[in-house]
């Protein structure tokens, strides 16, 4: 069996740009959540956000930028930071691919087009409008820039999206028909529409009356739902072999990909799918729950969600649920969508070099969230065996992944 | 600034190309201008001289110095030189 290496990490992210000041600020428990513009507010009825003060001009030129959505130039930004810092040699690009997540795509393109022509009545489109919103326009243009030839794909399964892609690119790499794989997943949604559909779901948190970046608290008593945040993260993942025969850097070992779907309800989580999930990754890692010494959990602080996460987790890991860290990193960066699992997982790599990230602002814990959590401060542990991350989606998709020590 | 000299520095901007370097009789694919790319670019030109460009005509634009041939011809048409 070919196991598959990570080689190479980029992440756009509203606790910084790189992968390094995103751990930075993950160790800190410094909340990149803040009070969103108040026009943007007043028009949705959201309150807070994990927003990016994004300058494309180091990362893009000035003309290109301008014809790129918005998670496009996220995803070109964390792609091309995973790929230099691998220093993948790409001999053969026909033997690399791009597997890519994104929930909504080119949103902010799609919504701008929609205000000029129903907004404003002025029917005459800018003709990238197609290319810069289409859902795969962020992995395409990934792979267009590096000449990446070999399989693409994109997934779209909302919450799940770049887990999702992270755990097909795995897959890919260790069925044999690619070497390498960039992996990962882009989103961009704060936009006036989409903020206010999500608002008329009711499970965007309020402002926290004292602290805009506690606004998001997992797994609290106090906890009054998610916040939306915005940006991307890549990976490159390559056949390990290779990788160790180059002397790369091996951030880690994608050693476990669950995926399964509740076909339950369109929104409502169900314990028995997680539980799933959870298990085959562990199956698929060769690993015991004892193995794992933290979990990322998908923990948005709905009421429902966190608990029946908990209880899920607790259901596979039984005893070892008592030992097993666990935090939501969300009330840190925000919710990133299509976008969090490759996130979450840049923020599970952290913990597998033994700095395991808080789950922030959490003082009450809900006891029916029964966990061994990381509170607030990050904690500091000698380095893990394995860890796991979490993603479950609206739609009932759930992808667990697993990285091992490499 | 003259026609050709805006579309000069339209196209400049827009293909991150120094604009000295740009040869107006120069077919435009030799620029590294892609018909898609062209196409988006043509939109930005019709808005900055607010005229408008024909299908047709469209078709018969090769070069940068066509182009401005047919945005001179529509301002005349509409007054606007």
């Amino acid at each position: 069996m070919r196991r598959v290496a990570v080689t190479g990490a980029g992440v756009v992210s509203p606790l910084g740009i790189t992968l390094e000041e995103f751990h930075r600020s993950l160790t800190a428990g410094r909340s990149g959540i803040r009070r969103l513009a108040p026009e943007l507010a007043a028009r949705s009825g959201a309150q807070v956000g994990a927003t990016l003060d994004w300058n494309p001009a180091p990362h893009l030129k000035e003309g290109e930028a301008a014809n790129l959505d918005r998670a496009t130039q996220f995803a070109l930004s964390a792609a091309a930071q995973a790929i230099a810092a691998s220093g993948l040699p790409m001999k053969d690009r026909d033997r690399v691919g791009v597997s890519w997540g994104t929930g909504m795509g080119g949103a902010n393109t799609l919504e701008a087009s929609y205000q000029q022509t129903y907004g404003k009545d002025d029917w005459r489109m800018r003709p990238l409008t197609v290319v810069m919103s289409m859902s795969n326009a962020s992995g395409s243009n990934v792979a267009v820039r590096h000449g990446l030839r070999g399989p693409f794909a994109n997934y779209s399964t909302a919450c799940s999206s770049s887990a999702m892609a992270l755990g097909e690119a795995m897959r890919t790499i260790a069925a044999g028909r690619a070497d390498a794989m960039v992996a990962g997943g882009a989103e961009a949604l704060l936009t006036p529409g989409v903020l206010a559909a999500w608002q008329a779901l009711r499970t965007l948190a309020p402002a926290d009356a004292a602290d805009a970046g506690a606004s998001c608290k997992p797994f609290d008593k106090r906890r009054a739902g998610l916040v939306l945040g915005e940006g991307a993260a890549a990976f490159v993942l390559e056949e390990e072999s290779a990788a160790r025969a180059r002397g790369a850097r091996i951030y880690a070992l994608l050693t476990g990909y669950g995926n399964t779907c509740d076909a339950v309800h369109m929104s409502r989580p169900d314990r028995d799918g997680q539980v799933r999930a959870m298990q085959q990754a562990l199956a698929e890692a060769g690993l015991t729950p004892r193995d794992i010494g933290y979990i990322n959990a998908h923990g948005t602080a709905t009421a429902v969600g966190d608990v029946v996460e908990a209880e899920a987790i607790n259901a596979v890991f039984g005893q070892a649920a008592r030992e097993v860290r666990v935090s939501s990193t969300k009330s840190l960066h925000g919710h990133l969508l299509g976008g969090s699992g490759a996130l979450e997982f840049a923020a599970a790599l952290l913990a597998l070099e033994g700095v395991l990230p808080p789950t922030g602002f959490l003082e009450q814990p809900d006891p029916a969230c029964a966990l061994r959590h990381v509170a607030r401060q990050a904690e500091r542990v000698s380095p893990p065996r394995a860890v796991m991350s979490n993603s479950f989606a609206f739609g009932g998709s759930n992808v667990v992944l697993v990285a091992t020590r490499g | 600034m003259d026609t050709l000299g805006r579309i000069r520095q339209l196209a400049a901007k827009e293909f991150s190309i120094n604009p000295e370097g740009l040869d107006p009789k120069a077919p435009l694919d030799t620029l590294g201008i892609d018909s898609l790319s062209f196409i988006e670019f043509m939109f930005k030109v019709e808005d900055e001289f607010g005229v408008s460009v024909s299908d047709e005509e469209l078709k018969t634009i090769k070069t940068l110095s066509d182009l401005e041939r047919h945005v001179a011809a529509a301002l005349a048409a509409a007054g606007k030189t």
